[in-house]
């Protein structure tokens, strides 16, 4: 819960979108329009904000939130 | 070739933002040249500018897209959508593959691209926005435009320094004289109040170091001139077939009759002091425009304020208007704002075409003492004047001339 949280903040802060535009189980293409270069962004972002490495493999614009959490959770396990 | 319709006018200037407020302050002979305050440009040898103030206050560009352009883009963007409100056009009506936009810019967007590049020395790699690459080109704000509006048409960017949004305006004419497309967004933007721009054009040896009277400083044909000041803005309009104009029902506000180019070949900065090819270029366009000297009414200037620049162009009018040269009006209103570079030729067209509706030609500003004797300058206040045909003069370095005939 903390980690999707913590995302979706990383995401607003980012990209400018409303936080209720983000929806748990919806690809980010379809809630917020993701481009590409949004999506190389918030890789990096997401990598700063919870020390871990992402690939834009893993998180792609038809990742949605619990799918990044479920990469960023495994990481931090690792 | 046809003439074409400009029946709508986007301006972002230092003047003014939208054509009303714009055409306020240019009548009234209000300069707009200040300290450059956006950063610290004490160590410059030219620390002036025509800066535009609080650009979010005009825009309805959401912050998303904000950070991913530079102010180039925005500026054409504000200016896009001002040209199709005036033209009373709703672009969701038209055919996307029949709409283009051909725009004109010298420079580039820098305050993106220098705040990437400090970042990249700074933090490495990753401190680089990955939109670094699509902000900074020329080419981006034509981009930015297509995207925001789907416009899927034939377009260009032109990049011939300060002549470039002139010669941005004469391809589009040309386009739509082929019947490809149904409408164009055609001018230009730029943005050069940058810490990296201003060293650039510092560098380049045109810019005043009148420092200490900021609002003097751009005297073009004046005696006492050192060079121009920069400015910032955007002019774009909307241009399309007089047929189709018609059959909307709109009244154009003037039509674009004639364009030529030609380049001086000579020097990689300078232009050739004898202004002959320029005034080859005159003649170039008043033939496209079925015209010829005796027609033309007002001649807007491209006034560099430097003797070589201001003198070749003055030669070039001589050479082509001999006897009448003494008294056709002429005039430089960008002294008031600034030289926009790459967006000076389309807002000194939207000037022209603004002085044609009005019947009043602006002034150049601080032409107190002219260098050249002999011209009909306008100088202290606007005059009265009715204009039914007019040339615009824009020139880039290297020497490169571009001429426009605009008429009622």
């Amino acid at each position: 819960m903390e980690t999707k949280q913590k995302i979706k903040e990383v995401l607003v802060d980012l990209l400018k979108v409303k936080p209720e535009e983000l929806k748990d189980a919806v690809a980010l293409q379809e809630s917020i329009g993701v481009d590409s270069t949004e999506i190389v962004e918030s890789v990096i972002a997401l990598e700063k904000a919870f020390g871990v490495k992402l690939s834009p493999k893993e998180i792609t614009k038809s990742s949605s939130i619990d799918d990044i959490a479920i990469v960023v959770q495994s990481k931090l396990k690792a | 070739m046809d003439k074409i319709a400009v029946t709508g006018i986007g301006i972002v200037s230092p003047s003014g933002i939208n054509k009303r407020q714009f055409w306020a302050n240019i009548k009234a002979g209000r300069s707009f040249v200040k300290e450059i305050t956006r950063f610290d440009a004490s160590k410059y040898p030219s620390r002036i500018a025509g800066q535009i103030d609080e650009l979010n206050k005009y825009s309805n560009i959401s912050e998303r897209l904000l950070k991913k352009i530079d102010a180039f883009s925005h500026m054409a963007l504000i200016a896009s959508e001002l040209a199709l409100q005036d033209a009373g056009i709703d672009i969701k009506n038209e055919d996307p593959n029949l709409v283009g936009i051909f725009l004109g810019n010298a420079i580039g967007g820098w305050l993106y691209a220098e705040t990437e590049l400090r970042d990249l020395y700074i933090e490495g790699r990753e401190g680089v926005s990955p939109y670094m690459a699509s902000a900074w080109f020329p080419a981006a704000p034509q981009g930015q435009v297509s995207i925001y509006y789907g416009i899927k048409g034939f377009s260009k960017t032109v990049v011939a320094d300060r002549a470039s949004s002139l010669m941005a305006l004469g391809y589009a004419r040309k386009v739509l004289n082929k019947n490809k497309l149904n409408m164009i967004l055609s001018g230009g933007m730029e943005a050069p109040v940058t810490p990296y721009a201003l060293l650039c054009c510092s560098t380049y040896g045109a810019l005043s170091k009148n420092n200490a009277r900021p609002q003097e400083a751009y005297r073009p044909f004046d005696k006492k001139r050192d060079g121009c000041v920069i400015g910032e803005g955007a002019g774009i309009v909307v241009m399309e077939s007089i047929a189709r104009a018609a059959k909307r029902g709109v009244k154009p506000l003037a039509y674009i009759s004639g364009y030529a180019a030609t380049c001086d070949g000579l020097d990689r900065i300078n232009c050739a002091s004898d202004g002959k090819e320029l005034a080859r270029a005159i003649t170039l366009a008043l033939a496209d425009a079925k015209t010829n000297a005796g027609e033309i009414d007002y001649i807007s200037l491209d006034g560099l304020a430097l003797d070589l620049w201001d003198n070749s162009e003055l030669s070039a009018i001589k050479s082509i208007f001999k006897e009448r040269a003494k008294d056709i009006p002429l005039s430089c209103p960008k002294s008031m704002f600034g030289n926009l570079l790459g967006a000076s030729g389309v807002v000194d067209m939207i000037t022209t075409i603004l002085a044609m509706e009005n019947n009043l030609i602006p002034v150049t500003l601080n032409l107190e003492e002219p260098s050249v004797k002999g011209f009909n300058y306008v100088t202290k206040e606007a005059k009265e004047h009715k204009i039914n045909k007019a040339l615009v003069i824009s020139r880039g370095r290297g020497g490169i001339n571009s001429v426009l005939v605009v008429e009622k």
